[in-house]
Order: C-alpha cells, then structure tokens, then sequence
C-alpha cells in the first residue's frame, strides 16, 4: 500500500503538482476545490434551510433543481479531490484525519440522495415535508460542515 | 506608502491581541473553518438568488427567495470577522500581498453591486413587483455578482502563492 502511494507521489503528475511553480498546478487545482466546496455546501445548505422552516414562501418543488449544481460541485471536488490526493499521497493516504473526511463525504452523500427520495420521491406534483426530511436536512447541513471541518483539518497534518 | 503600510503591521502585529491570535494553537484552524462555512453560505445563499434573477427556478418568486437574504449576510459576517482575525494576527503575510489586495477590490464591488441592488430594488422585491420576471438590468447585477464572488475566492486562494502569505 505504501508502495503505491509513494509511487503515486512520485509519478511526474505527482511532481509537476507539487513542485511547478505554474498557476495552473497546484494553486488552480485547490481553487476548484474551494469553489465546488461552496456550491455544494452551499447549494445544499439553500434546500436544508428550507427544510427546517427558513423562508417558508420559496415553494419546495423547484428546489430539486439544486440537485444537479450541487452534483456538479460534488464532481469538480471529487476530480480536485483526487488530483490533490496524488501530489501528496503519503501523508493523505497514511492519516486518518483524510480517512474520517472520506467516510463524512460517503455519509454526505447518501443522506443528499436519501433527503431528495424522501422529499421529491413522490414527484414534482408530490413535493413532501415530513420530520424525516428535517431531520435529513439538519444531519446533511452537519456532515457537509464536519466535511470542511476534517478538511481544513488536513492542511495541519 | 509602502513604509506607512509596513510601519502599520509592525505596530498591528505588535500589539496584544495580535499576539494572542499567534500564540493560540486552536484559534486559527477554528477561523479558518469558520470562513470556509461563512463562504459556503454565501456564496450558496445569494448565487441561488442570483440564479434566480437570471431566469432559473422561475416557479419560485423573487420575493420569496430574497427572504434567505439574512443567511448570506450572516455567512459574509462570518467569513468578514474571521478574515479580520487572520489580518490582525498576521498582517506582514497581507500587507504587501497583491493577492490580498485584488481579493479587496473585488469584495467592494460584490458589495457595492449587493448594496446598490438593495437601494434600487428592495422595495419593489418586498412588493412582490418582481416576481414573475424582473427588468433586464437586474440580470446585470447578478452577473456581476455571481462573477465577483467568485472573484474573491479565486485571489483569497491565491494569498499563499502571490507574494509572501503563509
């Protein structure tokens, strides 16, 4: 396993990455993972917001179409993600800090697409709110939180 | 002028409170978390209203959706108190920063074009007279919104790689 993340590290992308001094390596890959951190987080804190009870008037149905902006956020942090993994494969993939963000973003993501079953399951003409969508969108607000929290975490390991 | 700046953040960082956010192990990291969810909410909160002037979710009333206005003001107060902290605590890594200064311009004119929107238009948003489609030159604005934003993240992630930050 270490084999591997060594290997990964030292690749010529892995290099490139860390030890170019061109804008476009490392200072543009950690930009798109704070722009994709903001449209996710912030898409979803938008529909969770609503869910528990914050401008009521804003009808529940057209909000599903924040699903596809926050999936784009997720990609381009899934992408970024990866690529900034590689340049620093050793010390990410070695600590646990990097392994409980992981797992926060698996639970993340599962109650984002548990929170759309339950509320846009039914379809546009069916839109429900139930305690279990609260609940969904007041854990969802929090794991995306706990995301940036073992996030910025990283950068002291 | 460069003197004057320089002069201003060794007094700055001379100072208790300075020193207080430097010595403290927990305070910066928290910050730094801080301003990233601050970010999050803004940004979240008024590109969806941005969206929305634009012409996307049409089913929603632009007087509704301006009613999570607070929460991106809240997430901007968020993010503004913990930037302060960072430029308190180490001012030298901002002061001859060109990073730091192009994230300042392009964060007075969001604020500019936010508050320019509120003086024109927050009347008639709360009459609910924009509600089905609003005049072209609000889609302006929320270009420039949308763009200046995004602005700001770009050159406030650039303060490390610009100049002499972190």
């Amino acid at each position: 396993m270490m084999e591997l993340l060594a290997s990964l590290e030292n690749s010529g992308f892995g290099i490139w990455l860390r030890e170019s001094p061109s804008m476009w390596a490392y200072p543009a890959v950690l930009t798109l993972h704070t722009l994709g951190l903001g449209v996710l987080v912030g898409g979803n804190a938008v529909l969770d917001l609503r869910l528990l009870g914050w401008g009521r008037a804003i009808p529940l149905a057209p909000l599903e179409k924040l699903f596809p902006v926050m999936w784009i956020g997720f990609w381009v942090n899934a992408i970024s993600g990866v690529v900034l993994f590689v340049g620093d494969a050793t010390t990410k993939g070695t600590t646990w800090v990097f392994m409980t963000k992981l797992a926060i973003i698996v639970v993340g993501v599962v109650l984002l697409r548990a929170l759309r079953r339950t509320v846009y399951g039914r379809g546009q003409d069916a839109v429900v709110e139930t305690p279990t969508s609260r609940v969904l969108a007041a854990a969802s607000l929090a794991l995306w939180f706990l995301a940036i929290v073992t996030g910025r975490y990283m950068a002291y390991v | 002028m460069n003197e004057t700046l320089d002069l201003f953040a060794a007094w700055l960082r001379g100072t208790s409170i300075s020193e207080v956010i430097r010595v403290s192990t927990w305070l910066w990291p928290v910050c730094e978390i801080l301003h990233f969810f601050g970010l999050s909410l803004l940004i979240g909160v008024a590109g969806f209203f941005d969206l929305r002037l634009l012409g996307f979710m049409r089913r929603v009333p632009i007087s509704a959706a301006w009613t999570l206005m607070p929460w991106a003001k809240a997430g901007f107060a968020l993010a503004a108190l913990t930037g302060v902290t960072f430029f308190v605590g180490a001012p030298e890594q901002y002061i001859n920063n060109p990073a730091f200064y192009l994230k300042v311009l392009f964060l007075i004119v969001a604020n500019l074009n936010a508050v320019y929107f509120e003086a024109i238009y927050r009347r008639q948003v709360e009459a609910k007279a924009l509600d089905a489609a609003g005049p072209s030159a609000v889609k302006v604005i929320a270009v420039v919104s949308i763009v200046s934003w995004l602005f700001v993240i770009y050159w406030g992630r650039m303060l490390p790689f610009i100049g002499n930050a972190f």
